[in-house]
């Protein structure tokens, strides 16, 4: 493996890791309040100092996993669900069928993305879930339509017509030695940005949910997400600045690493 | 009735108008049955309407084939209005318990047609897993019958790594694993230098002697002719001009195919000088 890629997957896996010691921890984020604690600096004590209500912020940044992890894997899983099938059977079928379906897709990849997160978000509310059903929504085009010309391209090769003669089933061709063998890096490249997408857009929407309380937007506190811990501390006279520093690197550092990772992924891929 | 595949009456329409019509012809076991024809002829519409994989639109509109082997007869093409969409479904249905276990096929460029991130040993695992009678010959036994003196270094190999000879054995070698009777070979020589050329050439003469495989091959090669050829096609813009036994290969009277003969003699003696 590259690189880019060994540095994307050291970080998807400090992801997982951090989303695994969340989920057992049992950290408590009301509990945790303590304005004896406030506004300390990174120590022994706690690693990245505590906020201005006194809570750990290396904690609340492990914490905060659990709002895109999860989602975010449910977000790839229904974008894959949705795109994977329509872009493998249009690629596959060709002709009218194919552009059928491919205007479906056009039509929503020609919403704004963002706009369409959001307009999901006013009308159903917006847990993370909504957020990233409305993302893979979203997104189900982009897959849709790199599936769909992957397909297409190795449809008309002459080791498609081959397998065909010697009698291989389409279905397998197509599922197996097409969408896996030679589809599934790319596939799961696509996967990698949506993710890094979903983070962006959870982030995005819950720092925008805490500076505006009445939008009703994102993870509200005091639930922690790297947007709402960088909103929430924005501000702070004589605050501990590694409050607003460390979610806001971590955003960065994960949506690069899952694209350095994307990235890794492309350069052993070929059309 | 004898083993063998018989075609008769093949009529392919394209878009633009009939693409073939009128061809007659027989693939009969441990025989070699050359097509030759200029590019465009039609050889290979008609090759492929043997395996029902003609791709032109409307396609296939008349035929009957009949397709033997041991107690069982196919005839995949019997009763359809080929014109309809759901004849086509049908015939689909019906060609493909042919494809791989009767009917293979040797295609042109033999690189291109390996999954390109599968190596040769898998795809033959493969091949030999959709055999109808297991085998107990692994991989190795399949790509020494092809002629490879070493197998077991070619087995983990990728298709890049193949040349175009190694790579056109490999495909023998997957036919042959498949358990193909009859071989469809398109040009299968073509692009390959002579002496590789000549040694595939040999392979195929030794299907033929010594497995008993019925080839259709197809080429534009008349030099090659002479030495395969135990019955000779000639077509010429989608009909058949010729069909002649091997061994009277010198009573060639359609005007396209003397054409044919003679530039390929030219063109030899220009070279050998």
């Amino acid at each position: 493996m590259n690189l880019s890629g060994a540095v994307g997957l050291a970080v998807m896996s400090a992801v997982v890791v951090a989303w695994g010691v969340s989920l057992v921890s049992g950290y408590d984020v009301v509990a945790d309040v303590n304005p004896e604690h406030m506004n300390l600096g990174p120590a022994s004590a706690h690693w990245l100092g505590t906020d201005h209500l006194g809570r750990d912020v290396a904690w609340r940044l492990v914490t905060a996993s659990e709002v895109f992890v999860g989602p975010g894997l449910f977000a790839c899983l229904l974008a894959l669900l949705l795109g994977v099938p329509a872009g493998a059977w249009a690629g596959w079928v060709g002709g009218l069928g194919a552009e059928l379906v491919r205007y479906v897709f056009t039509v929503i990849a020609s919403l704004p993305r963002f706009v369409l997160v959001l307009l999901v978000c006013a009308i159903y509310g917006s847990s993370v879930w909504t957020l990233a059903a409305a993302a893979a929504v979203a997104y189900s085009p982009a897959i849709a339509e790199a599936v769909y010309s992957r397909i297409a391209t190795f449809r008309g090769r002459e080791f498609v017509l081959a397998a065909e003669a010697h009698g291989v089933h389409w279905a397998r061709i197509l599922g197996w030695h097409l969408l896996w063998v030679n589809g599934k890096t790319l596939i799961a490249r696509h996967a990698l940005q949506l993710f890094a997408y979903f983070l962006l857009v959870e982030t995005t929407l819950s720092y925008i949910g805490a500076l505006e309380a009445g939008a009703g937007f994102g993870v509200p506190e005091p639930t922690p997400s790297w947007g709402n811990m960088i909103a929430f501390e924005w501000g702070v006279r004589h605050g501990n600045q590694w409050a607003t520093w460390a979610p806001a690197l971590a955003i960065w550092v994960v949506i690069l690493g899952a694209l350095l990772l994307a990235d890794g992924l492309a350069e052993g891929d070929h059309a | 009735m004898p083993d063998g595949v018989v075609l008769r009456g093949l009529r392919v329409e394209g878009p633009q108008g009939v693409l073939v019509q009128g061809v007659d012809l027989d693939v009969l076991p441990g025989r070699i049955h050359v097509l030759v024809g200029a590019s465009g002829s039609g050889k290979t519409l008609s090759a492929r309407s043997l395996l029902g994989m003609v791709d032109a639109r409307p396609g296939v509109t008349q035929a009957t084939l009949e397709v033997t082997w041991g107690d069982q007869t196919w005839r995949p093409y019997e009763g359809l209005d080929l014109n309809s969409r759901r004849a086509r479904a049908v015939a689909e249905r019906r060609f493909r318990p042919l494809r791989g276990s009767i009917l293979g096929y040797l295609p042109q460029d033999a690189r291109r047609s390996l999954d390109p991130l599968w190596t040769v040993g898998r795809q033959l695992r493969a091949a030999l897993a959709l055999r109808e009678q297991p085998h107990d010959d692994g991989p190795a036994a399949w790509l020494a019958r092809a002629g490879f003196p070493q197998p077991e270094r070619v087995e983990p190999l990728y298709p890049h790594e193949l040349s175009g000879g190694m790579a056109q054995r490999a495909s023998i070698a997957l036919a042959l694993a498949r358990g193909s009777r009859f071989l469809l070979a398109d040009e299968p020589t073509t692009g390959l230098d002579p002496t590789v050329q000549e040694a595939i050439l040999q392979e195929l003469l030794a299907l033929r002697d010594q497995e008993g495989v019925g080839l259709l091959f197809i080429t534009h090669d008349l030099r090659i002719v002479p030495r395969l050829a135990d019955r000779l096609y000639v077509m010429h813009a989608g009909s058949l001009v010729e069909d002649l036994p091997g061994d009277q290969l010198d009573q060639l009277t359609s005007q396209p195919a003397r054409a044919l003969w003679q530039a390929t003699a030219r063109i030899a003696g220009g070279v050998l000088g």
